[in-house]
């Protein structure tokens, strides 16, 4: 008889435990900004971002955590996960009612952005409340997200732009034009690859084979349109197959993520590489992984360029920190840092016209290093993103239709 | 013992076995089915089981698995026997000193894809010594073992991981043989690849046994290594379920755990006629 | 001669590559088709110093739940190890089978089987619902070694002592126990090497919410930073190697002052 009681308190426990502490939900969005620092002040924040690139990481774990400590005494919490996972996560969250999860900020963009947001993941629309983003942000420059509408529920942080790696030693010289380099690749068999989608990078360089092969990216931007796109695929599946041959592995086995092409063209297994940052070069070369001569390009034909932000999850357990970094991260002090080469190279987000002279003058005066290319160069053949759903439908057709293409 | 105080002395163990494993199976299977999801599904219950069916990728994959499981298996059990012989017919010192086998047992699992991909890869350590000795001059010559697309690095890998846990399993229980029985057989005339098979084997074969079950079914269920190594296609079944299971929308949940569940409904099943099987053949022999 | 052939092949096959990673940890720049790294360069060394207060939150999480997996799974299976050893009962072979298959089948069956509910009732991300799933799905070889243990012993000193009037607890603390601490350091030497280099498990129940060192691990190791995944390598190797010295060195002590020779 004891024994049962035992168990029926045990039970008990466990529903009391899950039943949780359902505290009163401050809103943080009707607050202003100086409850809000008041609020952030010694807390911790969890920030969720890609932990593949230690540079990064490790910028984020010295000056960023070090700045945010002796400002606001908020204490930085790094923890590496890919964005689709941590997605994931909120989604499990959400369908089992965890009002308080463990995830304040995330790193993110396109895709990710949208489904989170579709899904109710995020809380917003927070950007609004932050100062340097109503000083120092070009709103114009924002609203769009892989031409999903942002409407202040992520907060820019940097921008990037699709380039191509080589080893100037090796490739001599770069092709100029997608043409040029199909010609490149059935030149020299077994010498490139793409990572598999849905990688990022190799999602993206598919993509981009996609606007050139059908005459560009604009015609795309009005929603999803299956019908467009099921008229206007097979070219992009010719192109594809009609390199597929003399592909790295004769195209059988793909690279499952660019960091594993990263290590193949670092080791000399192929002669070029992707990256969608341009400064990635440069870092790999200053970390010693990239031998000096490297250098990068890009192709006539358009390049993608997007912006990458930061969100802060339904179930964050401290807004208030979230939003303080958010808006740290827009300064110009973080931007100016997070351009160094030697931090990271990213190209900042903001706009050059609101921010005073000597400060404009400090981000042109950086040296990006020689593999960089700079900013105002690629903004030439800057291309944008297109809608997201035309992802999912690239990287469903690349299974069938490359992949498993024999 | 009265089974109440069976049951209770028994608890500690039993009650989180039936509420933390047990359940955990069982929902996996209640999941796989389509209930209890998450989200509204968009096909009907059982959905995920009769699309894995008819889907001749999941048969690739099974057998793929399969494949390298046991040749990394057998090879394992295999290599690891003779070292533990090998070892255990060693001088006392250098027996002693042996214990470094143990050495890479304390690598976790992806460490030991990256100990392969470092060494195995057309530019890798191996690849410079080829080149040093004149077998190659350029990278593409060396062997492709890792992308090769016939699972060679994931096996070199999970041997290579397997080996030191073979060898622990069998110098166990050749710690416990008599030497006299060895040198009785020496003296009678035997050749040592007599003796090998006819008296060592046959004692230290529960342990041969034991070690192939374990290493098999670790070898087929494990993430971590396929995870760094494997390729794009042909593709491990635990990663197979790993991209299912974590996509963007939670509507690929069942065929994730329906993949799952006939995983674990066939190591069950190769471990109950495994032990069938070997318990009738040693049976046979023991009527000689 | 083929003893020495035998022991230069098993330092070629297990240590040789440790030397490897040495290699690589020291210069990064090493690569095909030099057969020896050629300068020093202390960037990834440096980067472990840089990085030390990460690091060592990662890897004391690790610690912690793995040496906590050791004793749940200890108390977990102690009694019942005594049960299925010496007392025979109909099922008993079954019920170890049964008892034993977590540590067969795919851990990630019942792990996923579990996830949802976890997060239900608030045991995902935290420290003990990860120390429960790995304890799950290691405590069958806690529980081999204690059966076998059990076996071994026999239970005549523990009855001798129970003549002699020995109470319950004395019986198990100054007999028993002791006993069986070969078959508890053996099986626990295995519980904490399988949570300590447990990736999948401490990621999918601890979402990132619980330092481990194969979460800090792993993305690094696909990188293209050999160097870097070498260093951090060592030292995964380095923690336990230290641990299981100090601990043979600390039970051989015992033993030898109990006068017992181990």
């Amino acid at each position: 008889m004891r024994r049962s009681t035992l168990f029926v308190m045990l039970v008990l426990m466990m529903l009391l435990v899950s039943c949780g502490g359902q505290d009163e939900k401050k809103d943080w969005l009707g607050q202003d900004f100086e409850t809000i620092t008041e609020a952030a002040k010694s807390t911790e924040v969890r920030w969720y971002m890609f932990g593949g690139w230690s540079h990064v990481n490790t910028w984020v774990d010295t000056w960023v955590k070090d700045q945010l400590l002796s400002r606001y005494g908020i204490r930085l919490v790094r923890v590496p996960m890919d964005a689709t996972i941590f997605i994931n996560k909120l989604l499990n969250e959400k369908a089992a009612g965890k009002s308080t999860g463990s995830i304040d900020l995330v790193w993110i963009n396109g895709e990710n952005f949208k489904n989170a947001k579709e899904s109710g993941l995020l809380t917003g629309p927070f950007t609004s409340l932050l100062p340097n983003f109503n000083a120092l942000i070009d709103p114009r420059s924002i609203a769009f997200d892989f031409g999903y509408p942002v409407k202040g529920y992520e907060a820019p942080w940097g921008r990037a732009q699709f380039v191509f790696e080589y080893d100037t030693v090796k490739v001599d010289p770069a092709p100029r034009t997608f043409e040029e380099l199909k010609t490149w690749i059935i030149a020299h068999p077994g010498r490139f690859t793409y990572p598999q989608p849905p990688d990022f990078t190799g999602s993206a360089f598919v993509r981009q084979v996609f606007y050139t092969v059908t005459g560009g990216a604009y015609q795309y931007m009005d929603g999803e349109n299956q019908a467009l796109f099921d008229k206007k695929s097979p070219e992009l599946w010719k192109w594809l197959n009609d390199i597929k041959p003399y592909l790295w592995q004769q195209g059988r086995v793909y690279p499952k993520d660019s960091t594993q092409l990263d290590t193949l063209f670092a080791r000399g297994e192929v002669d070029m590489s992707m990256s969608y940052h341009p400064p990635h070069a440069q870092t790999k070369i200053l970390e010693g992984s990239y031998p000096n001569t490297v250098r990068t390009f890009v192709l006539q034909d358009g390049s993608l360029a997007n912006t990458h932000f930061l969100a802060i999850p339904f179930n964050a357990p401290n807004v208030p920190g979230a939003m303080v970094v958010a808006n740290f991260l827009m300064s110009v002090e973080a931007q100016l840092s997070k351009y160094r080469p030697s931090h990271w190279g990213d190209f900042p987000v903001l706009d050059m016209n609101r921010i005073a002279p000597q400060q404009a003058a400090a981000f042109a005066a950086v040296d990006l290093g020689p593999a960089t290319l700079s900013a105002a160069f690629l903004a030439q053949y800057a291309v944008p993103e297109i809608p997201s759903g035309y992802l999912e439908m690239i990287e469903n057709g690349w299974n069938e239709k490359v992949l498993r293409e024999k | 013992m009265k089974t109440q105080t069976l049951f209770l002395h028994l608890s500690p163990l039993l009650i989180p076995y039936v509420s933390l494993f047990c359940a955990g199976v069982v929902l996996a299977a209640v999941q796989s089915v389509g209930l209890w999801s998450p989200v509204p599904l968009p096909s009907g219950l059982g959905a995920a089981y009769t699309r894995l069916w008819s889907s001749p990728w999941f048969y690739e994959m099974f057998g793929f698995s399969l494949y390298v499981a046991f040749v990394s298996a057998l090879l394992a059990t295999g290599g690891g026997t003779l070292l533990a012989c090998g070892i255990w017919g060693m001088p006392a010192l250098l027996r002693r000193m042996s214990v470094i086998y143990k050495a890479t047992l304390i690598l976790p699992h992806i460490a030991i894809g990256f100990i392969v991909l470092v060494f195995c890869s057309q530019t890798g350590v191996l690849a410079s010594l080829a080149r040093l000795v004149g077998m190659i001059t350029l990278p593409v010559q060396f062997p492709n073992i890792l992308y090769g697309g016939n699972g060679f690095g994931l096996i070199l890998a999970y041997t290579y991981k397997e080996i030191p846990f073979a060898i622990l399993m069998v110098l166990g229980l050749l710690a416990g043989f008599d030497r006299r029985l060895f040198d009785c057989a020496r003296m009678l005339g035997a050749s040592r690849v007599r003796i090998f098979f006819r008296i060592l084997v046959p004692s230290i074969a529960p342990a041969m046994h034991s070690a192939f079950i374990i290493l098999f079914l670790y070898a087929f269920g494990a993430f971590d290594i396929p995870y760094l190594l494997g390729e794009s296609k042909p593709a491990m079944l635990s990663i197979e379920v790993y991209n299912l299971y974590f996509k963007r929308d939670l509507t690929n949940r069942p065929l994730a755990l329906a993949m799952l569940m006939l995983m674990f409904c066939f190591s069950v099943l190769f471990i109950m006629i495994y032990s069938r099987v070997v318990s009738s053949l040693t049976a046979r022999e023991r009527k000689l | 001669m083929k003893h020495a052939v035998l022991f230069g092949f098993l330092l070629l096959l297990f240590v040789f590559p440790l030397f490897v990673l040495v290699g690589y940890a020291l210069d990064p720049a090493w690569r095909y088709p030099q057969l020896f790294p050629d300068h020093i360069d202390f960037r990834s060394l440096s980067f472990l110093v840089r990085e030390a207060g990460p690091l060592s939150r990662h890897m004391g999480g690790a610690l912690l739940y793995s040496l906590s997996a050791v004793v749940t799974t200890l108390v977990m299976c102690y009694v019942p190890a005594r049960i299925l050893a010496r007392v025979p009962f109909s099922g008993r072979n079954l019920l170890e089978g049964f008892l034993l298959a977590p540590a067969l089948v795919p851990p990630m069956t019942f792990a996923m089987g579990l996830h949802f509910m976890f997060i239900k009732i608030g045991l995902a991300d935290t420290l003990p619902g990860v120390i429960l799933v790995v304890s799950m799905y290691s405590y069958p070889y806690m529980l081999r070694a204690l059966i076998a243990g059990f076996q071994a012993t026999g239970d005549d000193y523990v009855l001798c002592a129970e003549n002699l009037g020995a109470g319950r607890w004395t019986r198990l603390i100054r007999i028993e126990f002791p006993m069986l601490v070969p078959s508890i350091m053996a099986g626990g030497s295995v519980v904490f090497l399988v949570a300590f280099s447990e990736y999948f498990l401490v990621f999918l129940i601890g979402g990132g919410a619980v330092p481990s060192f194969t979460g800090y691990l792993f993305p690094l190791l696909s990188s293209s930073d050999r160097s870097l995944g070498s260093a951090l390598t060592l030292v995964f190797v380095f923690v336990p190697l230290m641990l299981f010295v100090m601990m043979e060195w600390f039970v051989g002590r015992a033993y030898r002052r109990m006068g017992l020779d181990v």
